[in-house]
Parts: structure tokens; sequence; C-alpha cells
């Protein structure tokens, strides 16, 4: 058995786990809603130098208020019309793949990286052990592949490759079920996700990665109540 | 040659798993089936699209994966089956309106049995052209031939396959002869002919690397064409849509059928191909999958295994996958339709 590569995995503790470094100007933007917004009170503030300035409160308010609602996109009434023009009312879902195209040009990209496919599953819990994948590293952040440009209307691709504990571990497939589950829940409709099994963890490989990347099998499985209700518990926080 | 967009039609939130098209004198009919449980029964005309029937959704406990006219019956009446994850398939009647221009066909379809006998998923469900027989194939890795009556009432089981050794995805009948071919999770084709009262595998068809989600065959040219003359496409989770020819009866093997694949069709798609349509009309492919990419292909000549694409639009369902494509013939027009994860059905033209 010493030829697979994880037969006694260490346990990682939680602060252990990979996570994106703080970063000071993330941190502004977060204050701030945008970059946009950030330069905006920048120029305010070298033209009038008083942060109580009339213009830059009402500036600050209006950054607020767009904050709480989704900001509208950044599109003229022109081609919304056109778009609208082009398809029925009750056309209206198609055009969106048609118009978003347009709609998304006028903003930066913002792709999904690696770290952020690892805090989605990461911190699922293993069904057996009250621990998590990441700590008990079937996740790890170099065996997840994302190829994404960010724009909403492109296919966007997440390839994970899982190291089971144990590795005749019949959980294989419920632990892989439980990562499509949270992705397909947590990520935009460009992504397609391919879940495999790191090569020689496992002795079913082929069975379980073709199982895993069947969507038919997973829409079943996802309208089993009982399976359903063991993969809820593993989205649960871990305790 | 292209495919540009005739009709998006939003219908639910889930997705579509699956539409079949029947062509009558009183009206086009595309039921359509998803995972809301609720089959939709739409109205096509050249005029405009309209929604005729929402099935009672109480039906069936889990998403419809597929629905499928009855052919050649009585032209006033409309006859559906519809398979489920739920284990069972239900059909469903109504009557057409006699004359052609009436007001409103407001009359609604009516459950007339349910069919039970899987273990489980019911994958998909297809019709004997002569209407009296139904194919149905499951998880469960069987395939069950129900024979009926003229009514579509009563089901009886007349045999039940199970040599593949994995789930069938697809079954679909020859559209002149007693063969059946059934496609599966254990990446083969078998095709199935009578025998002795009985369903007997006639041939294996292996080559795709990787699950088989659909096949079809192709239609004769002519009534009393060659019978010898059968081919079949099918697509599959190995990117692929390939064609198969039958070559000949082994007689020193049992008279099991020879089938070679003839080709492999031109690469078009990036992911997992999961439909696979052969026009009766034009006797063009068409092919679609994950990558939301709508290919269509054309032989040279007829029968030479040269194909080429003549069409391909991307992003048919903006970012989603879509899971069928079929051909329609909407008032001497033959055009595509298709079904994705984002709930709608679309309508293509093919522009010459």
């Amino acid at each position: 058995m010493s030829e697979y590569l994880n037969e006694n995995p260490d346990v990682l503790e939680v602060d252990q786990l990979p996570s994106r470094k703080e970063d000071e100007q993330e941190q502004l933007f977060e204050s701030f809603g945008s970059q946009e917004a950030l330069r905006r009170k920048k120029l305010l503030m070298k033209i009038d130098n008083s942060p109580s300035s009339q213009v830059i409160r009402n500036v600050e308010l209006l950054d607020k208020l767009l904050l709480l609602n989704n900001v509208p996109d950044l599109t003229s009434d022109e081609s919304s019309l056109q778009s609208e023009g082009e398809y029925s009312s009750e056309d209206g879902d198609e055009a969106a793949g048609h118009s978003s195209m347009s709609e998304y040009d006028a903003e930066p990209a913002d792709p999904v990286d690696v770290q952020e496919i690892y805090d989605l599953t990461a911190h699922i819990c293993d069904p057996e052990h009250p621990l998590t994948l990441g700590q008990l590293s079937i996740v790890n952040l170099p065996d997840i592949e994302v190829h994404d440009d960010g724009n909403p209307a492109h296919l966007a691709e997440v390839v994970i490759r899982i190291t089971p504990t144990i590795t005749h571990c019949s959980l294989a497939t419920l632990i892989g079920l439980g990562i499509r589950v949270r992705l397909e829940r947590s990520l935009p409709p460009r992504f397609r996700i391919t879940i495999l099994l790191k090569k020689g963890t496992h002795n079913s490989e082929a069975q379980v990665n073709k199982q895993l990347n069947d969507k038919e099998r997973v829409a079943a499985a996802c309208e089993n109540e009982q399976l359903l209700g063991v993969v809820s518990k593993m989205l649960q926080t871990c305790k | 040659m292209s495919i540009s967009l005739a009709k998006a039609i939003k219908l639910q939130n889930d997705k579509t798993w699956a539409l079949d098209y029947k062509a009558t004198p009183a009206a086009n009919l595309l039921a359509v089936a998803s995972t809301d449980r609720k089959i939709k029964i739409l109205n096509i005309q050249p005029q405009g699209t309209r929604l005729s029937d929402v099935l009672d959704s109480t039906v069936h406990h889990k998403a419809v994966r597929s629905v499928a006219w009855r052919p050649n019956t009585d032209v006033n009446t409309a006859t559906l089956a519809a398979g489920s994850f739920d284990s069972t398939v239900s059909i469903w009647t109504k009557e057409l309106g006699m004359e052609e221009e009436e007001e409103e066909d407001n009359s609604e379809m009516d459950l007339l049995a349910i069919i039970e006998g899987h273990e489980n998923e019911v994958k998909c469900v297809a019709w004997s052209n002569d209407g009296m027989l139904l194919a149905t194939c499951s998880r469960d890795k069987s395939v069950w031939i129900w024979e009926t009556d003229e009514m579509g009432e009563e089901y009886e089981c007349v045999s039940v396959l199970q040599e593949h050794s994995q789930d069938v995805k697809h079954v679909v009948w020859h559209p002149s002869q007693p063969l059946l071919a059934s496609a599966s999770y254990d990446d083969t084709i078998r095709v199935w002919r009578e025998y002795d009262d009985d369903w007997e595998c006639a041939a294996v068809l292996t080559g795709h690397e990787g699950t088989v989600w659909a096949s079809d065959f192709e239609t004769p040219a002519e009534q009393g064409a060659d019978t010898t003359d059968i081919r079949l496409c099918s697509a599959s989770d190995d990117k692929t849509v390939r064609v198969w020819k039958y070559v000949e009866d082994d007689d020193e093997n049992d008279g099991q059928q020879v089938w070679v694949c003839q080709t492999v069709l031109p690469q078009v798609h990036s992911r997992q191909v999961y439909s696979v349509a052969w026009s009766r009309d034009s006797g063009m492919i068409a092919s679609t999958g994950s990558d939301g990419t709508l290919a269509v292909y054309r032989e040279s000549e007829r029968g030479s295994g040269d194909w080429s694409v003549v069409a391909r639009h991307e992003l048919c369902h903006g970012v989603y996958e879509i899971n069928m494509v079929k051909w329609i013939n909407v008032g001497g027009r033959e055009m595509l339709a298709t079904g994705g994860d984002d709930g709608s059905v679309n309508l293509w033209n093919i522009d010459l």
C-alpha cells in the first residue's frame, strides 16, 4: 500500500491552511466599494483639502447607496433598447446572454482564481471526521486549476484533483459530490467543473472520476433526499 | 450555410432535459421535459409559437428526463410518453381539433397510464415506428420493451434486456425496421433485434472512449429501399460524433451483425457531446453538448462517409450546457430545436 501518496495524512491546523495575503489596498477597496470610488475620493481631496467637505460627503453617501443596491450596468440606453428590441418580452432571459457581452465590456474583468476555489472547498466538512477537507489535505491549493478570463459571457473551467484519505475510501464519491454541489451553487453558470481523484490515490480512480463528472448522475443524486441531507451536513461549518 | 436564432423561449428556471416534436394537421407540438417536473407543450407555427399546455406536475415527483410522441397513430390523437428520475413512465393523451382553424385549442392532455418496472431513474423513452412498442431504459442497466394496444392504455412488458454493464442513457428505434439501439455509460452501443417473440442483442458497437449519451438512425432514402443499408450516428463524452454502418450478418458467429465505425465526424466539440440528431429530410446530422455549440454536418454524397461541418454556432444558450437537439419541420421548413440548462428552448433557422 505504500505506493499511495496519502496513507497517513497529516492534519493541518486551520491557521496553517493557505489563504490570500492580507492586502492593504484590498482592505481600502472594501471600505470604498471600488477602486473607482477610491480614485474619485483622492481627486476630491486634492481639490478641496478638507475631509468634511460637502462634496466628499455627498459622494461618499452616493457610494454607500450604490453598494446597498446593485450597481447599474454601464451600458448606454441605446444598446440596451436595441437588445430588447431584438427579442420579444418573453425571450428576455435569453437576450441577457447576448447583451451581457456589451454590458460587461465596460467593467474590469474579475476572474475567479485558485484561492477562491480553495476557500470554497477547503472548508467543507469531511463526512467521517470533524475536520475540513483542507485540514485533511484532501483539497490542496496546487491541485486546483482555473481557466477564467472573468468575462461572464465566456466559458470558464475549474479542475480539482482531490486526494482521498484512504485508498479504498468509498466516501471519495461523496466528498467529490459535496465539492461539486458547493461549486455549482457558488460559481456563475459559465463554469464547467471537473473533479478528479489525484492519480495514484485511489484503487477505483476511473470509476469514481466517471461518476463525479456525469451530469445526469449528479442531477439525480441531487434529487435524492437522503444523499442531499448528508451533503448539506458536509457543507455546513465544521464542528 | 449558417445557423441563426429564430426564437428563444424561456420556459423554466431549471434544466430543460429533452424535447420531442410531432407535426399534425391541427398543431405542431413540441413537448419539453424539465427538472421542475413539469412537461410543457408548445404549438409551433410559422407565424408564432404558443404554450398550449402544462401537464399535471404532481404525477412525477422527480425530474422528467425524456419525452416522446407516439408516431403513426390516429391523426386526431396525440399521445406522449415521459420518463422520469422517479423511476416511472407516464403516458398522456389528448384529442386534437378536427378542423385546422379552430379558434383556441384549449384541450388539456390527460394522464392515460403510469408504467412501473424500473428500479431507479428512467433516462429515456422511445416509441417504435408503428407506435405499438415502447422502449424504456434506466440507471438500473436494463432496457425494457413494452407492447401496447391501439389506445395506448395497457402496457405489457415483452422483454427485459440486461446486457449493458452500466446505466443505459438512451434508446432509439430504427425508422422502418424492427431494430433498437441503446447507448450506455459502459461506453458501448448495443443493437437489438426481434428474435422468436423476444429481443436479442444483434451487435455491440465499441470504439467510444466515454459514455455514449445518444444515438440516432439514418432514415432510409425511400420506402422499400435496400434493408441492409443501415447506419447510426452517436454522441459521446469523448467529445466525438461517430457514424456506424451495418456490414452483414456473420453466419459463423451465431448470425451476429457486423458493424463498423464508418467515420468519426470532424471534431467540433471541446466537451461532452450530449445529443445527436440525423435529419429525415436533408440527411444532415446535428450535434450539441456541454460546450453550448451547435454543429451541423453534411455528407458529400449519401453513403460516402465523407462528412464536413457545414455550420456551427457557439454559445447557443448563453454560457449554459445544451442537453438536446432535434430536427423539426415547421410548415415545410427544416429547423433545429435545442433545450438547455438555462431552461430555454431555442429554435434555429438553417440558412442555405
